[in-house]
């Protein structure tokens, strides 16, 4: 392979790993606060796509422009799941199987209500975006994966600054840390958790509507991007949104780069083993051994 | 009475009674199972072979049933369906549950190679036959089962056909003998059967085509970047993939945005469907697809079928999956009646022996081979711009001219 060759590896990389930071940065949210391993994730990506794709049909709206319009709509309804569902799971510290069943279940009543609206046609975007590409030089960059990549980056920054400058963020951070001490000082856990929970809802919505111009979807849509959402997460540490990019990087990296050495069929077992070797050697993901290795020095 | 007592009675009339609907359905009507995936990954092709399937079944039931000489009457059909949601285990259960709870007389389902072959395990178990009009790797049919049936010719002539179109295009002058071609095939039997196909037949006309890449990938992908790359650094003329529909649309979308040209591009048996057009519009224009069936074969009974289609779901067949589902159940009935029982063993004789003429695959006869598939020859198809697609071999059968290469 040319130099070229792997400047263009890397770059569609560097594009991919925005996809998987775009679609995993909202199951983290839910998870750093709620430690809720949030299966329903899939639904929201879906939900996301057919929100963009109805503005999109109906009113003719850029489909960007649906994605962001996705973010107060599924802000709302997120706050809604969790005032009728999830408020009534047991408090924990780790994941419980409740939280697992209770989203699990609620997926598949997501996927089975869009089946019963959208039927199980294979509904699409297309737009002048949807082929066209940047070239540079004998690189052609996509241009809806530059948009996508874009707003994954903006979305972690606004996360990153939400964290760190509002009040909010840090209620969600002593959440975070330590819960019960969070609490003593006046944090109200109830609020916040709803507040999350609709946050990472919100940011589901948008990537699904993202998603939707990338790839044609389905009822069904969403489920390929669950386990990569979930590895991700797990590299990133868990709950930190930093960790998400890292995680997305490492994933998208990993990926692309492997199929230049080995059978392209092997592709979907490399999150996997990415899981497994992160789960027994850094149990805080890469964003944690590197936390680690700064305090040290 | 004691409430034990009580409860058994309960039980044992409601068994009695279940037995009882049950022996009066057997007796009544014929029931044919189908399992096929509305919902999942194969949702659409799936959907369409039900369409296919009841349109046949309606049609029959229209004319009063199929006659049975055992019973000396008409008996109409009566189909019990399940959604096996494209899983394989789910398929595998529900075959197995049509066939020993709803006592189907005979079932069809399997659409793709990966549901097909979970399901062909279960007939020769139960003794009743089983006919699938999606699946067509040669796997299912070497396995020496006697209640297996496909409506579909086999992948490994897929493969050849296509390899065989381009050979012709080399003797027509329009590509170049020693053409490199990239091979690109999901990780399933179907792909290892349209390889072979592919390989075959430039072994056996040395001096055509070279295959530089040969890859596989699974079904599902998201991402094909890293695959597309090799194929652009193998630098090969053609690329040929063999893959299904939700598949096809994402590594084709992938395919234009990353900005790659070959002389031919090819997806095996997708290429004109429907939601490929909506999804990608002009990016589906001049891709070339073998097809067990196509709408604009010249035969009088296509447009009949095109017309009853459209007029039970208000709009055209899309692609072949409707046509060999129809047929298959066309000739499951013809089975029925020569059988002249309900009995599994006799129908399956019968299908051995069967020959649906008027059929609407290419050659207009549909039959069995010896290890239950049936062996008909393919077309191959080009979208056209314009949403126009026409048969562009074998040249008999055409209605415009091939575009190759691809401009």
């Amino acid at each position: 392979m040319s130099a070229t060759d792997y400047l263009d590896l890397i770059i569609k990389s560097l594009l991919l790993a925005g996809i998987y930071a775009a679609m995993a940065v909202g199951m983290t949210v839910i998870y750093g606060v709620m430690k809720i391993v949030n299966l329903a994730h899939a639904g929201f990506l879906m939900l996301g796509a057919y929100f963009a794709y109805e503005l999109f049909d109906r009113f003719h709206l850029d489909p960007i422009l649906g994605a962001v319009l996705a973010l107060p709509a599924f802000f709302l309804f997120g706050m809604l799941v969790h005032w009728l569902l999830v408020r009534w799971l047991p408090k924990s510290d780790s994941p419980t199987l409740s939280s697992l069943l209770l989203m699990f279940g609620f997926w598949l009543v997501l996927q089975n209500a869009g089946y019963k609206f959208w039927g199980n046609e294979d509904y699409s975007i297309l737009t002048p975006r949807t082929l066209s590409s940047v070239q540079l030089g004998e690189i052609s960059i996509p241009t809806v994966s530059l948009i996508v990549f874009a707003a994954a980056v903006i979305s972690l920054i606004v996360l990153q600054i939400v964290f760190n400058r509002s009040w909010f963020g840090r209620s969600m951070r002593s959440l975070i840390q330590n819960p019960y001490a969070a609490k003593i000082v006046g944090v109200d856990d109830e609020k916040t958790a709803r507040l999350t929970f609709g946050l990472g809802t919100a940011f589901a919505g948008f990537a699904g509507g993202l998603l939707a111009m990338l790839y044609s979807f389905n009822p069904d849509f969403g489920r390929p991007f669950l386990l990569r959402s979930f590895v991700i997460i797990v590299l990133g540490g868990l709950e930190s949104v930093s960790g998400v990019a890292i995680g997305a990087l490492v994933l998208a990296f990993v990926e692309t780069f492997s199929v230049q050495i080995m059978p392209a069929s092997y592709q979907p077992a490399i999150a996997f083993a990415l899981l497994v070797v992160v789960l027994v050697l850094m149990p805080k993901g890469i964003a944690g051994l590197l936390q680690r290795k700064l305090k040290v020095t | 009475m004691s409430s034990s007592s009580v409860r058994i009675l309960v039980v044992l009339t409601v068994l009695i009674s279940m037995f009882g609907v049950s022996a009066a359905v057997a007796q009544d009507s014929i029931v044919v199972g189908v399992v096929m995936p509305t919902t999942g990954r194969e949702a659409k092709p799936g959907l369409y072979q039900k369409e296919g399937i009841e349109l046949a079944i309606k049609q029959i039931n229209d004319k009063g049933g199929i006659f049975v000489k055992e019973k000396n009457k008409k008996l109409p059909v009566k189909e019990v369906f399940y959604d096996d949601g494209s899983d394989s285990a789910k398929s595998a259960s529900l075959a197995e549950r049509v066939m020993s709870s709803d006592k189907a007389t005979a079932v069809i389902g399997g659409y793709s190679t990966a549901l097909g072959e979970a399901e062909s395990v279960m007939p020769d178990r139960y003794k009743i036959p089983w006919i699938t009009p999606g699946a067509a790797a040669t796997s299912i049919f070497k396995r020496g089962y006697k209640y297996t049936f496909g409506a579909l010719s086999p992948i490994l002539l897929l493969g050849q056909t296509t390899a065989e179109f381009l050979g012709s295009q080399v003797d027509q002058g329009k590509l170049k003998k020693g053409l490199k071609i990239a091979l690109v095939v999901e990780n399933t039997d179907h792909g290892t059967d349209y390889v072979k196909g592919i390989e075959d037949w430039i072994q056996q006309h040395p001096g055509y085509f070279t295959v530089v890449l040969n890859e596989k990938f699974d079904l599902g992908g998201t991402d094909f970047s890293g695959l597309l790359q090799k194929v652009k650094t193998s630098k090969a003329d053609i690329f040929l993939s063999d893959a299904h529909l939700q598949d096809y649309i994402t590594m084709q979308r992938q395919y234009l945005q990353a900005g790659l040209k070959h002389q031919v591009i090819s997806y095996g048996a997708r290429g004109p469907e429907s939601d490929a057009r909506k999804a990608l519009g002009a990016g589906t224009d001049y891709i070339l697809a073998a097809l067990w069936w196509s709408d604009k074969l010249p035969y009088p009974q296509e447009q009949k079928f095109v017309s009853d289609y459209k007029a039970a779901y208000n709009r055209p067949p899309d692609s072949w999956y409707a046509a060999t589902a129809y047929d298959a159940m066309r000739i499951l009935a013809q089975a029925v009646e020569a059988a002249g029982s309900t009995d599994g063993s006799k129908i399956r004789d019968a299908l051995a022996k069967a020959e649906l003429k008027g059929s609407l695959i290419p050659g207009q006869v549909l039959k069995f081979g010896s290890n239950g598939q049936a062996d008909y020859p393919f077309l191959v198809t080009q979208n056209k711009p314009g949403d126009k697609v026409d048969i562009v071999y074998p040249k008999d059968a055409a209605t415009g001219p091939a575009i190759v290469p691809k401009p």
